[in-house]
Order: C-alpha cells, then sequence, then structure tokens
C-alpha cells in the first residue's frame, strides 16, 4: 500500500503558529495514532522537556523520540507501520530532571498483561479476529477449579479445567495442557476463544487444563519436577477421572515464552507421550559457539536446554504448532528452529504475525493452532 | 407412485414447503432432523414447513435415552466409536499420502507418455485405500452387531415399535441436514429405512444418507485431511448417486483439476451438486443414477460442472 500523498501532521505543520482550539479540532478529527496507509504518527500533549514512544518493536529504535510541532504544546513522530501489523506501546516523558512513562492519554484502546497495560496501535488491516468476542450464539462450557497435590513440585498444584458446551461422559475428548494457564484465560480470553471455535466447527470439543507457575523463571525452562508434574501426574489423574482419549495423538502441551519451552522441555523429558506442542514466541534461545546469549541470567537454562536439543535433536511428539511475532527479538531463533524440528521429522507448522510478545498476539493465533492441532467436525456437518 | 426428492440446504432458499405440498399426500408427515442433535427439539420453524403436520420422530433424543438408560448398549456404542476414529485416523493418513500422490504425479513433466498412466494409477491407489476402509468398516460393523444384537435391548425395540408406529402411519417422510454422522448412527441404531411406497423428501445431510455411499467434503476446512474421504454406506434409497450438498460453498469448484479427481476417484457414481434451491427428483421409489432428471447439475469426469439434459 503507498503512504498518502499528504500525511495529516504536515498538513498541521503548514497551519503555524497553532493556538490551543486547533490543536484540540485536530486531535478530535484524527485520533491517535493517526494510520495513514502504511505510516503511523504518535502524538503527545503536554509541556514537557523530551517525549518519546516507548515500545519492544526490533526494527525500530526505541526509544522514539518525539519533535515538537513549533512552538506548541503538541509532540509528534511518523514512523513506518506495515499492513496488517499490531503494536504496544508507551509514552515516556521527561520534565527536567523528572522522567514518566504511561499509557498514550490520546488513546484509549489498550492491551493488558501481567506486567501492566499498553498503547495499541493497529495498522491498516490488522483486524481482531471475530472469534475473540463474546458470542452469544455459542454455547460456553464451564471452568472447574481444582486443586492437585503434587509430589514433584511438594505443593499444591491449582488447575482450572474447561469442559466443552454438552461435556458428555459418554463421548471421549483430546486434552490441552496450558502452561501460564491462568494468564492465557485473563488475557488472550481463551475461554471465550475455546467456546467460540468449538461453537463454530473450526475445533474439536476438548477438555484443557489450565495451569499456572509458581516461580514460573525456575519452573518452566526444563524443570524435571514441572515435567514430572505434569506428565506423571497431570495427565494420569485426567485421564482417570475425564473422558478423554488415552493417546498421544489427543494429547498436546501449549505455552508461550518460557511456557514454550516449559512444553517442548516436557515433551522432551517424556517423548511419545505428547502427540503435538503448541509454542508461541517459544524462549527459543541458543548459542552456536560460547555462551553469550545476552538473555540474562533467566535465561541460562533456557540456551542450556535449546542448545542440547540442537545437538541431537529428536522427534519427540508428531506435530508442532509455531508462531512467533516478527516484531520480537525471539523471531530469529524461533525460524532458525523450525528446520531443526523439522529434519527430526516432526511435522511443524509455523506461522508469523506483524505483532509483537505479547497476549493479543498470542490470542490472535489460537485459531489456527487450534484448529490445526484439533480439527473440528466441520467436515461432519451439511446444514 | 413414491418419490424421493432431493433438495438444496433449506437455510437461505426454502423449498421443502412446496416440494411437500406437491406430493399431495393426507393426513401427518414423518420426519426426522436428528442432525441437528440437542436441537432435535427446535423443531417449530421445520414443523411449520410442513403445514404443521409433521411428527418428529426425535432419533437423537430416543439414542441419549438409549444410551442413558442401557449400558451395554453405551458401552458397545462408545467402542464402536472409538475404533471407527482410530480407523478413520489411519485412512486419513493413507488417504491424504495417496491424494497427494495423485497431484505430484499429474504435475511431473511427461515427454514419453507415461504421466496420463501414472495418474490412472495414483487414482486407483486413492480408490484402493478408499476399499480398504470401506472393508474394515464393515467388519467393524458385523463384528459389533455381532457382539451387542440391538434386538437384545428392550429399550431398542419399544423405541423401534414407536418409531415404526409413526411410519407405518406417515405417506412420507423428510429427512433434513445437519450432522451426517449423528444422523446415520440414529438410523443405523432403529434400524430406521424408508418404506418402499412412501414419498421421501430429505436435503444436506439427510440426502447424503438416503445414497449407497456417504462422502465427506470440504475444501475450505481450515485443516485436517483435505481430500474427500469416505464416511460411510447410507440406506441405498437413491444408489449409485453421491451428493455433495452446498457444493458452491464447500468445493473448490473452478479447480477442475482437483474436482476431477474426486470424480475419478468414484467412477460408479453420479456425483449430483446440492446448492441452494436444487431439486431433484430422482424416480420413483429407489433412483436411478444413470437417469437424473433434466436440469440436475453434477461434476462429470473431466472435473466441470455439468447440467443435465443440457446440449
Amino acid at each position: 500500500m503507498s503512504p498518502p500523498t499528504r500525511l495529516a501532521i504536515n498538513g498541521l505543520r503548514d497551519r503555524l503558529p497553532l493556538d490551543g482550539p486547533a490543536i484540540d479540532r485536530f486531535i478530535a478529527r484524527w485520533g491517535c495514532p493517526i494510520v495513514e496507509g502504511e505510516r503511523a504518527t504518535f502524538l503527545y500533549r503536554g509541556e514537557v522537556d523530551e517525549a518519546w514512544i516507548r515500545h519492544r518493536i526490533v526494527g525500530l529504535p526505541d526509544p522514539l523520540p518525539l519533535k515538537r510541532i513549533g512552538e506548541s504544546d503538541l509532540w509528534a513522530v511518523t514512523t513506518v507501520l506495515p499492513e496488517g501489523s499490531r503494536v504496544e506501546y508507551q509514552v515516556e516523558i521527561r520534565k527536567g530532571d523528572h522522567y514518566e512513562r504511561f499509557n498514550d492519554p490520546l488513546n484509549q484502546r489498550l492491551a493488558h498483561s501481567p506486567m501492566g497495560s499498553s498503547s495499541v496501535c493497529a495498522a491498516v488491516g490488522y483486524r481482531v479476529p471475530d472469534w475473540v468476542a463474546f458470542d452469544p450464539e455459542a454455547r460456553p462450557g464451564t471452568l472447574v477449579e481444582e486443586v492437585v497435590r503434587s509430589r514433584a513440585l511438594r505443593r499444591e498444584q491449582p488447575v482450572q479445567i474447561y469442559l466443552p458446551a454438552r461435556f458428555n461422559r459418554a463421548q471421549r475428548y483430546p486434552l490441552l495442557i496450558v502452561h501460564d494457564g491462568t494468564d492465557y484465560l485473563q488475557y488472550a480470553a481463551m475461554k471465550t476463544v475455546l467456546d467460540n471455535l468449538i461453537h463454530r466447527l473450526d475445533v474439536d470439543p476438548l477438555v484443557v487444563a489450565f495451569v499456572p507457575p509458581r516461580d514460573r523463571l525456575r519452573e518452566y525452562p526444563n524443570h524435571a519436577p514441572h515435567a514430572r508434574f505434569v506428565a506423571r501426574e497431570l495427565v494420569p489423574l485426567l485421564t482417570d477421572r475425564l473422558p478423554l482419549l488415552d493417546a498421544p495423538e489427543a494429547r498436546c502441551l501449549m505455552g508461550s515464552s518460557f511456557g514454550g519451552i516449559a512444553s517442548l522441555s516436557t515433551a522432551v523429558r517424556y517423548p511419545g507421550l505428547f502427540g503435538s506442542l503448541v509454542l508461541q514466541s517459544a524462549s527459543l534461545v541458543f548459542t552456536d559457539i560460547g555462551f553469550d546469549h545476552g538473555g540474562g541470567p533467566a535465561f541460562d537454562p533456557v540456551v542450556k536446554f535449546v542448545n542440547r536439543y540442537r545437538a541431537k535433536p529428536a522427534a519427540v511428539v508428531d506435530r508442532i504448532h509455531m508462531s512467533c511475532g516478527v516484531y520480537e527479538p525471539l523471531i530469529t531463533p524461533n525460524r532458525s528452529m523450525v528446520p531443526v524440528f523439522r529434519h527430526t521429522g516432526m511435522r511443524v507448522r509455523y506461522t508469523e504475525a506483524r505483532d509483537g510478545h505479547n497476549w493479543e498476539n498470542w490470542r490472535d493465533r489460537l485459531g489456527d493452532a487450534l484448529a490445526w492441532v484439533f480439527p473440528g467436525p466441520q467436515k461432519y456437518v451439511y446444514e | 407412485m413414491p418419490e424421493t426428492i432431493l433438495l438444496g440446504p433449506q437455510r437461505f432458499t426454502t423449498t421443502v414447503q412446496p416440494v411437500v405440498r406437491s406430493l399431495g399426500v393426507p393426513g401427518r408427515v414423518a420426519f426426522t432432523n436428528a442432525g441437528w442433535e440437542e436441537r432435535e427439539a427446535d423443531e417449530g420453524e421445520l414443523n411449520g414447513l410442513l403445514d404443521d403436520r409433521g411428527v418428529n420422530l426425535r432419533l437423537h433424543h430416543r439414542m441419549m435415552d438409549v444410551l442413558t438408560k442401557d449400558d451395554r448398549v453405551a458401552a458397545a456404542a462408545l467402542a464402536f466409536r472409538d475404533r471407527q476414529d482410530e480407523l478413520r485416523a489411519f485412512y486419513g493418513i493413507r488417504l491424504q499420502a495417496a491424494v497427494d500422490a495423485v497431484n505430484a504425479v499429474a504435475h511431473r513433466t511427461s515427454l514419453h507418455g507415461v504421466g496420463p498412466v501414472a495418474v490412472d494409477a495414483a487414482i486407483e491407489a486413492v480408490r484402493d485405500v478408499d476399499r480398504w476402509y470401506e472393508a474394515e468398516l464393515a467388519e467393524l460393523y458385523a463384528a459389533t452387531f455381532a457382539r451387542t444384537p440391538r434386538e437384545q435391548s428392550e429399550l431398542i425395540g419399544w423405541h423401534r415399535g414407536e418409531i415404526n408406529a409413526v411410519l407405518d402411519e406417515c405417506a412420507a417422510l423428510v429427512v433434513a441436514g445437519g450432522n451426517v454422522r449423528t444422523l446415520l448412527r440414529t438410523l443405523r441404531l432403529f434400524g430406521v429405512t424408508p418404506r418402499p411406497e412412501q414419498h421421501v423428501v430429505a436435503w444436506s445431510a439427510g440426502a447424503m444418507v438416503l445414497t449407497d455411499r456417504v462422502v465427506l467434503f470440504h475444501d475450505h476446512t481450515p485443516h485436517g485431511i483435505t481430500a474427500a474421504e469416505v464416511h460411510d454406506t447410507g440406506l441405498g434409497r437413491v444408489p449409485g448417486v453421491l451428493v455433495l450438498p452446498h457444493a458452491r460453498r464447500r468445493l473448490r469448484l473452478e479447480d477442475h483439476e482437483r474436482m476431477a479427481v474426486l470424480a475419478r476417484r468414484f467412477p460408479e457414481h453420479r456425483l449430483v451438486l446440492l446448492d441452494d434451491g436444487a431439486v431433484v427428483r430422482v424416480g420413483s421409489g429407489t433412483g436411478d443414477a444413470a437417469s437424473l432428471p433434466q436440469g440436475t447439475r453434477y461434476l462429470d469426469a473431466t472435473g466441470h460442472v455439468a447440467v443435465e439434459g443440457a446440449a
């Protein structure tokens, strides 16, 4: 898509000097950020010494400085934003020695995560999938709170279990185990997504175990007790209690970021137990020489695990659905791991999105991932 | 003379009302919408189209009643379903590989005339996979019925009595669409077969189960097996016809190569397209594949849509 001949902000610059009402009218008309073709103009209004856009988009400078428009209190910066992109950002300002960082006060659109909220800029062509919003036609499944006494983890482990609408003990269901389960429910609307995808026949009715971590940075990067809990305690318990299909093909592990590593490392420790993995922006960081990975101490066990796997890759499941945002630093390691996985004989479906390392990206990829892992019964229905 | 009439989907273009009226049958009309599964009881609109003369066989409700109350039948049904699911999984793997081979062979440059022979052989290999699945499924049915004869279930017998009483009374049977697997299960569980002297009107999944071979297809499904799959045998009221409802929405009709593979897989069958508004009167009593009525749209062996009787 070609950029418009003249950006709105440049039209405003032609009208210098600007008074307050003129700026008010401009913002009221264009909103913020102003998306024009493949350009996005971010605005900030206030009497400050400096202002920046802060983001985690690989390829754009961070911080991205805004420039004052004439002598006014309006600040702006225009950047490229390819079609279909969705980025999260905040505004940072400096007044003398005082720095402050917050969501864009001119933009009501927010995304939420365990780390707080961020402002959202959606480019031309980005649409929230229609299966994300509550659909009154979709019969809701139920979430059951459970506490599992885990010998492996030496604690009571809470688990939320999703049972699909019309759950019937005379049927058998596949099982999906989700790392960072509470966050997937809270920040990726996963219950609504499951209700909708099952209702639309895109995904087979399934049982989902949402498992939250306690000490995520310790338990998720290749941690034997965690893997033992999932493989030797949770799966047998659920298989015993619920009408599950008792076959690897009907069992899937899923996670994002470190949760992706938890999924993969559990499958590596228990090869053949699970038929598939869904890895979303998995932290597949590795080094080809030395150990200088640049990820900080939290990534040490990750890199050790991924390096070891790369040295002796093995098929541990039948299929892997991988996705990653092109604006996140993990895009290169994810791309690099696709051929490694494929060479083992595992089937890999890999997709990229013009998005970052965030929950809405992972939410938007659920439709493709779940429909690929557990295809729904569309072929049976001829209304 | 009794008629068998296959209709296109009824959601947007409703033809069932004038078609049933055209039969001129007095009294009540039996119908089943068991393919709607748990929505079976939402029959008001459908019964309205039958001029409130419809009597629902309630096959889905009856099946759930049996599965809830008769442990032996429930266990047999679950075991059958598990085995069929496993069989379908292996069939899917073999089928996809065989269809992929057809596509690969078809796209290989042939300088010395081997190509067409190779394509024929590759399609025959697909037919072989279909035959293998059908044979295994037939054995599975035989073993299941031998182990758990339906006649031994008093509850099934009681339901069959009620169903047959309704069918004996009605001169016409209407079979709605929905989930073809569920619809077939219910028909099979209670041994429901249209009487030879009965008129039958059916659409979508309902039309599929009247044939002798039920084939699942969806070229736009997001994932899974992309080739059309043989699912089961039908009631055989319309032999030699393979029904493809929602063809425009579900098939890549413009991809003639793909459609040709589909047509050539089933050379003994006429592939009838049932889109919105379609009304296909396949003849008195049992249908005759060789003599489709004028105007019927079907897929020919070259993968093109043809119209019966068109020059």
